[in-house]
């Protein structure tokens, strides 16, 4: 279990973690998510030793993360960092060796991984002389060189083409599989809802929500039923007991249950205006979620 | 917390075979490989290199011409006898030049020597009433020489005529007050010459360690590389590396420079020349030190190539009043200026060997900068290394300095 355990970080006056705590299983993928600013890097930072946490811990099988911990886990910084004027392949066999492989096997797995990651050809080529988006592959294959324990990835996917998203995301799914806990960062929450099993979304702070999609949706405070009865004269629903109006339009309106209140009953104010067309409860995408998670001034029990 | 895991996390990830943990020394020698085998790939830093090495070559086939080309001077004689020849020889011995006498049947065959430029200067009946000297153009110091070999000829010529026997004139003693003052000047020259190698690589080499440092920060590859190591290790694998190239470097140099001088006899004293220049080597590691803490603690404030002029200059400065005040000690070994300056931290590389060449320094004072230089690296390094781990992660803008101590990471 890597587990992320009340973490407090103050810049200054700037509050920036107050309590950031969710854990996640081996061979989980757990997308971090929160709004600019939210303090997904700090979190991800205070893992990797490069900012320091004024409370709070991060643990991996029960153990705080030391330095001997971080050499086994992948990170992918959110600034992407290479040296420029350094070859592909040595590169990665360098930061292998930093990660603790022998200089042979070191070698070998830079090799393997520039294969992999489709950049065979390019081993022996300057960082610098790659597109943006090999450099990308190079980043990724420096945090995956010495096959670690965990994968701690900073907007992996930021400025890759669909292609490269897919080929990332088929790499990052493998070594879940391969039983490594898989946290990463984005802000293409439709990519976050396909890919992870778990979701942790950050807001003023704190985790405000996370658990799985399915779950975040049944815990989302209130559920959105859509109805449309053409005939219903304006405010037919706000009669209801324990209905709130989230939007009404010439008769298609969205309301908001309060847990408890009886659907059926609804339905029943429905069709005694007339003609009912559609009534269904609405699965909130994870971008409604989000938007509602980080804007909700009260937070949302996790 | 309700993060649960869908997929069966069957088994936790196998740690790797190949994998094992590091000990700091070994991360330590990472870093250090690292850089000497991006540098001494550098194709900039291998020109330098050969640049430098051509240099000294340069200059001791040039230190060989000058001291090969040295004075014999041909002379032509008509009509002389042993007797001319010997006062030739003797007058250029006292004119400190070695002179080869070449005698001719006639007049004719000297004028033809003389133009062709074979001898110096063609002297006809030296014994005679009127002697006369053929040169090519103007006389100059063979003038001098045969004017004075005439005189001397003549005068005992006409003693000897009036009948009058000379005493042996008295033999003046010499008496040395400082027989080594030439070895000292010797040795003044060769560590002036070791010091102003030694300022050029120090600035070199604190350029390169201050470069890697901006290089780390500025492409972002320092949260890499803090991910698996401390600080302080990645610092002392750049200087460590770097220096291991520097000392080479100026071994290299050294090892050319002393084989030169011995193989073309260029200096009086061998011992002095050897023990000089490890003399300079041995301050080299010491102001190396000294210098590669400073230039990185002073690097690690900025973010970009562009302004690492602005945090480097001052740094800089140091070094240049060194090597201004050895020029100056090199003349006045004795002089206050070079006594005081000679124990100040960063500036003693430059100095303390110039002292030392000149004989003009005890080993206690010579002990007494060490150990003042030794304190200095270590306030330096302990000092620098806080200010390096405190601004490597804060990229952006120039790192105040306050800022940097302040914060521990």
């Amino acid at each position: 279990m890597l587990e992320f355990d009340g973490l407090v970080k103050a810049y200054g006056d700037n509050q920036v973690l107050k309590g950031v705590s969710f854990s996640v299983a081996p061979g989980q993928m757990f997308g971090f998510c929160g709004s600019n600013g939210a303090g997904k890097t700090t979190t991800m930072r205070i893992a990797m030793g490069l900012a320091r946490a004024d409370a709070g811990e991060v643990r991996w099988s029960g153990r705080p993360v030391d330095e001997a911990v971080r050499r086994r886990i992948g990170y992918m910084p959110e600034e992407r960092g290479l040296y420029p004027k350094m070859k592909v392949g040595e590169q990665l066999t360098y930061f292998a060796r930093l990660h603790g492989m022998d200089a042979a096997p070191a070698a070998r797995a830079a090799e393997a991984w520039a294969e992999r990651l489709g950049l065979g050809e390019r081993q022996g080529d300057k960082v610098e002389k790659l597109s943006l988006g090999n450099q990308q592959r190079v980043q990724l294959a420096a945090a995956l060189v010495s096959e670690p324990e965990v994968l701690i990835l900073d907007e992996p996917f930021s400025g890759l083409d669909p292609v490269g998203v897919d080929s990332l995301a088929e790499a990052l799914l493998e070594q879940a599989r391969r039983g490594v806990p898989v946290v990463f960062s984005s802000h293409q929450l439709d990519l976050v809802e396909r890919l992870c099993d778990a979701v942790g979304i950050l807001a003023r702070g704190s985790i405000v929500a996370s658990g799985t999609v399915p779950e975040l949706r049944s815990t989302t405070a209130g559920r959105q039923l859509r109805v449309v009865a053409p005939d219903a004269p304006a405010g037919w629903a706000g009669a209801v007991p324990g209905v709130r109006v989230v939007s009404e339009q010439r008769g298609d309106t969205v309301l908001e249950l309060a847990p408890g209140t009886d659907d059926q009953q609804v339905l029943a104010a429905a069709l005694a205006t007339g003609r009912v067309t559609h009534f269904a409860w609405r699965e909130p995408t994870l971008v409604e979620l989000f938007r509602d998670a980080v804007t909700t001034p009260e937070e949302v029990a996790a | 917390m309700t993060a649960t895991a869908h997929r069966d996390a069957q088994t936790l990830a196998p740690a790797h075979p190949d994998v094992t943990p590091h000990s700091p020394a070994q991360l330590v020698r990472l870093v250090a490989g690292r850089e000497v085998g991006t540098r001494i790939r550098d194709k900039g830093f291998l020109a330098g290199s050969a640049f430098l090495i051509l240099l000294i070559v340069g200059m001791l086939v040039f230190q060989v011409l000058i001291n090969s080309g040295e004075d014999t001077t041909r002379l032509g004689v008509v009509g002389g006898d042993t007797t001319v020849s010997d006062a030739l020889r003797s007058q250029g011995e006292a004119l400190g030049t070695e002179v080869e006498v070449v005698e001719f049947d006639d007049e004719g065959a000297a004028r033809t020597a003389v133009e062709d430029g074979d001898v110096e200067g063609a002297l006809l009946s030296p014994s005679g009433v009127q002697p006369e000297l053929l040169v090519e153009s103007d006389g100059g110091q063979v003038e001098t020489l045969v004017q004075g070999a005439v005189q001397g000829l003549s005068l005992s010529q006409q003693l000897a005529d009036a009948d009058v026997t000379l005493q042996e004139p008295p033999e003046v003693e010499v008496v040395a007050l400082d027989p080594d003052a030439d070895a000292d000047f010797e040795a003044i020259i060769v560590a002036l010459m070791g010091v102003a190698v030694l300022y050029g690589l120090l600035l070199l080499f604190g350029q390169f360690v201050a470069q890697g440092v901006v290089e780390e920060k500025s492409s972002r590859v320092v949260e890499l590389l803090l991910a698996t190591m401390r600080p302080w290790q990645l610092l002392a694998g750049k200087i460590i590396g770097l220096g291991v190239l520097a000392l080479g470097q100026m071994l290299v140099i050294a090892v050319i420079g002393v084989a030169g001088a011995l193989a073309f006899d260029l200096v009086a004293l061998p011992g002095d020349l050897i023990g000089t220049v490890l003399t300079v080597l041995a301050w080299f590691v010491l102001g190396y030190a000294f210098y590669a803490s400073l230039f990185a603690a002073a690097a690690s404030l900025v973010s970009r190539q562009e302004d690492l002029g602005s945090v480097i200059t001052p740094a800089t400065l140091l070094p240049v009043v060194g090597i201004v005040i050895a020029i100056q000690a090199a003349q006045d070994p004795t002089g206050t200026l070079a006594v005081i300056t000679s124990y100040v931290p960063g500036i003693s590389p430059m100095v303390m060997p110039l002292r030392q060449a000149a004989g003009a320094a005890a080993w206690w004072e010579v002990a007494l900068a060490v150990v003042l230089m030794l304190v200095a690296i270590a306030a330096i390094v302990r000092i620098g290394g806080r200010v390096y781990a405190g601004a490597l992660l804060r990229t952006g803008g120039r790192v105040k300095l306050r800022e940097a101590l302040a914060s521990e990471k």
